[in-house]
């Protein structure tokens, strides 16, 4: 069965190591801002998932969000929001703009990884 | 019909399976019998079962969180070493006090240069959140001391998990290198969505008071060698172009 490929977007190296480590049996791609996530998405049209953070330079993860959601090609795409933006107004946006969850930074592995089995539907690593 | 001289063999043979059939019938009897005691032997095993899957699940979800625990402890020592550039080196601490602490405000303090333990003000290498908290004992890039945890913690390098008495500190960390305090990194506040340093936490913050300042001072060290390096390369080609 073909792995389900992740697009994960986030400003922190910290983070983009982390999830190349915590998801060992997923295809990653990467990028570091909102435009780079939207040339990415461009190039890998296979990309099943996306790990997105909220707070980047240039394009922030709110108006990538947005710019997936209305991509008739990309709006199936389901998107998981990682941010510290914790309150129950940033929640509320984040699932008003399309995400399919919302998990807070920090988060505890397992917790994220069950989020990414439910929406993959395949093993997590 | 059979005639007369076979009778005592077929009679002879029935008997046989009478006999048998007894013989299973009263197996059966003692097999019915011992069933309400298989019953409750078949429920006490079950019971074991479902109490070793409740077990194993347990550790399963302990063993789950001790790899996401080393898995953080490993990225965030990978990262800290991963570069010599010292802007990167304390992004990095920034990245890891906010990603893997949850920290909302936090400052990194190091000592200003020539200056000792327990001597002197300390300037703000890094801070995150601290806009509107600009005065006090940290503004204008210096801490100037008044915290006491602050304080007690560049002088005597130990560790120190809030609350803390007289203290807006929630953790202040040492940051050392060879066994001497060079600065701390203080965290003054939490995200809201987290309420206390947890227990796993306390690794991490050991880990960056190992890890942050030696990677930092390496990472100065290379930085300033190289910028030497380049001028001397500089100067010797403009000496050999004279």
């Amino acid at each position: 069965m073909k792995a389900t490929k992740v697009l994960v977007v986030d400003d922190s190296k910290l983070l983009h190591r982390m999830f190349e480590m915590m998801l060992r049996g997923f295809p990653l791609v990467h990028a570091f801002d909102g435009r780079e996530a939207l040339d990415r998405l461009a190039e890998h049209k296979d990309v099943e998932l996306i790990l997105l953070d909220i707070n980047m330079p240039r394009m922030n993860g709110l108006e990538f969000l947005t710019a997936v959601k209305a991509h008739p090609e990309f709006a199936r795409i389901p998107v998981v929001i990682i941010t510290t933006e914790g309150t129950e107004d940033d929640t509320e946006r984040g699932m008003q703009a399309g995400a399919a969850a919302y998990v807070k930074k920090p988060f505890r592995n397992e917790e994220l990884l069950s989020v990414i089995s439910r929406l993959t539907a395949s093993p997590a690593a | 019909m059979a005639p007369p001289e076979q009778l005592p063999s077929r009679i002879g043979s029935a008997l046989d399976e009478l006999r048998a059939a007894l013989t299973r019938a009263a197996e059966l009897t003692r097999e019915l019998e011992g069933r309400p005691e298989s019953a409750a032997d078949l429920k006490s095993r079950l019971a074991d079962v479902e109490s070793d899957r409740q077990e194993l699940s347990a550790k399963l979800a302990e063993y789950e969180h001790q790899v996401g625990r080393l898995m953080n402890l490993y990225v965030a020592t990978y990262q800290l070493h991963a570069t010599l550039d010292p802007g990167e080196v304390q992004a990095t601490i920034a990245e890891i006090a906010v990603n893997l602490l949850g920290a909302e405000r936090f400052v990194l303090l190091f000592r200003k240069g020539g200056k000792n333990e327990g001597e002197g003000d300390c300037e703000i290498a890094f801070s995150e959140g601290m806009e509107e908290n600009a005065s006090g004992a940290y503004h204008d890039g210096i801490y100037t001391g008044g915290d006491p945890a602050v304080d007690a913690t560049l002088a005597d390098g130990i560790l120190r998990i809030g609350p803390l008495e007289g203290s807006e500190a929630m953790a202040c960390v040492p940051l050392t290198v060879q066994g001497t305090t060079v600065g701390a990194l203080v965290i003054l506040k939490l995200f809201d969505h987290k309420a206390l340093l947890r227990p796993e936490d306390r690794d991490l913050l050991d880990l960056i008071a190992a890890h942050a300042a030696s990677a930092l001072f390496a990472a100065r060290v290379y930085s300033n060698t190289d910028r030497k390096l380049k001028t001397l390369e500089s100067l010797v080609a403009l000496v050999r172009r004279q």
